[in-house]
């Protein structure tokens, strides 16, 4: 494969599945712009470093990789950002009360620290296979397994019965 | 399982801005544009669209002119750099200014006039990408696009002369590019980074020493952070054989990582001035370097 190739390869893998990429980053930040810019800084990281992708079956954890770090390392520069702007949001929106089971849903999907949530969002929600999520996060399979079965159980745990 | 299907029900319902699909497409654009190694000048088709009338293209090549507007640093008053020629778009939501670099007294008048003229199309296929970008813009509805190169002297000595060209892309968030000519200004030689060196070896120097300064650098402060090493797996992490670099006044090597390059786009261009001490047994000698 020319270097090419490859460029219009993963560009088109960019382009095609860029809904899944918005959401992925979207569930992280809770927000359209810094949701957009999280794609954005992810598109140019990878395609600046597409020389490192040494083969090309592993390009959809290679960019999951990129998306994720990314995103963890957003959140942690704007932390504070971020509970702000819960608070106001809070402060200002009127809580329809047949929204409130939801609403525990995601407060206990928002309790799990980054690496948990990344668990729960690649395996259930961007369906990928376990060893496809333990090499996104760049564990081996056995501990992403236990710590996807701890995160289960922390999730029950705090929304009670029914996982 | 049915909180979790619930929960991905409104995973999958998370909207999708209709501005997602164009920016994509410009991020690739541009990431293309910018790719080392990937000369923008083939990417772009010869056809151009039609220059509009707004354009304020200014192409100043009287030698009176160009003295008035220059940036001259000018030491042992022979080798001087100056703006040649200034594009610029001044539209709206469209705004664009290139400054071309011109280089005068090397004594090898073929390197100059090869530098020069790199310098002089480069700013013009980049300004012929911006138009058409423009265009493409314009057709799509309004938008927001600019663009702003220029230079700076780094380094002008007696013996050397580094130039830096940035190129900075705006749409949204900015993307920044720099790029670096060192000039033996004596021997009238273009130093390239591995001709610095004995061998291979000095990627491996260079690359250890940064892991372990981006490292320190990241302990040290909350602000700074490096994807590279980020507590990450992404260990990716290897200078290019001709990454960007310059040579400082007190004859230092600095290593240059664009926007986005080792670190997250806050921190924008980085550099790293590496210590002599450590190259010591992988340079050729210590004419440039000590």
């Amino acid at each position: 494969m020319t270097k090419n190739e490859k460029f219009g390869l993963v560009e088109r893998f960019l382009i095609e599945n860029q809904n899944a990429h918005y959401r992925l980053a979207y569930s992280y930040v809770k927000n359209k712009e810094n949701a957009l810019d999280i794609v954005q800084d992810s598109i140019f990281k990878a395609l600046q470093s597409i020389d490192r992708l040494d083969e090309v079956k592993y390009l959809k954890t290679w960019f999951y990789r990129i998306l994720v770090n990314t995103s963890i390392d957003f959140i942690r520069k704007h932390q504070r950002m971020t509970v702000m702007d819960d608070e106001i949001l809070d402060g200002y929106l009127p809580k329809a009360e047949d929204e409130q089971t939801d609403m525990d849903l995601l407060d206990a999907l928002d309790a799990l620290t980054p690496n948990e949530k990344s668990l729960i969002v690649l395996r259930f929600f961007e369906d990928l296979k376990i060893e496809e999520v333990a090499s996104v996060l760049g564990e081996n399979v056995n501990t992403a397994k236990t710590k996807l079965y701890r995160t289960l159980k922390k999730l029950r745990l705090e929304i009670g019965e029914g996982i | 399982m049915k909180q979790i299907n619930k929960l991905k029900k409104e995973y999958d319902d998370i909207e999708i801005p209709s501005e997602l699909d164009e920016m994509v497409k410009q991020s690739i654009k541009r990431a293309k544009a910018t790719k080392k190694k990937h000369s923008p000048l083939k990417q772009w088709s010869i056809g151009v669209a039609a220059a509009s009338a707004l354009f304020i293209g200014s192409v100043n090549v009287s030698p009176a002119l160009a003295q008035s507007m220059a940036n001259v640093p000018v030491l042992g008053a022979i080798v001087e750099v100056f703006t040649v020629q200034t594009l610029t778009m001044d539209k709206e939501t469209y705004q664009a200014e290139l400054k071309t670099p011109a280089i005068t007294g090397l004594e090898d008048e073929g390197l100059q006039a090869s530098l020069n003229e790199k310098y002089t199309e480069e700013n013009k296929e980049l300004f012929k990408q911006f138009k058409e970008e423009v265009a493409d813009m314009e057709e799509v509805g309004a938008g927001h696009l600019g663009i702003d190169t220029g230079y700076e002297v780094k380094t002008d000595t007696e013996q050397m002369l580094s130039i830096a060209r940035y190129y900075v892309n705006t749409v949204g968030s900015s993307s920044t590019t720099m790029k670096y000519d060192t000039i033996d200004k004596h021997n009238n030689i273009l130093i390239s980074l591995p001709s610095l060196f004995k061998d291979d070896s000095y990627i491996e120097v260079i690359s250890s020493y940064l892991t372990k300064e981006m490292k320190q650098q990241m302990a040290d402060d909350e602000d700074i952070s490096y994807f590279a090493f980020d507590g990450s797996n992404l260990e990716f992490m290897t200078i290019q054989a001709d990454q960007d670099f310059y040579i400082t006044a007190d004859h230092k090597l600095v290593i240059s990582f664009d926007k986005y390059e080792v670190a997250p786009g806050y921190m924008g261009i980085v550099t790293f001035e590496i210590p002599s001490d450590i190259l010591s047994d992988v340079l050729v000698g210590d004419t440039y370097i000590r």
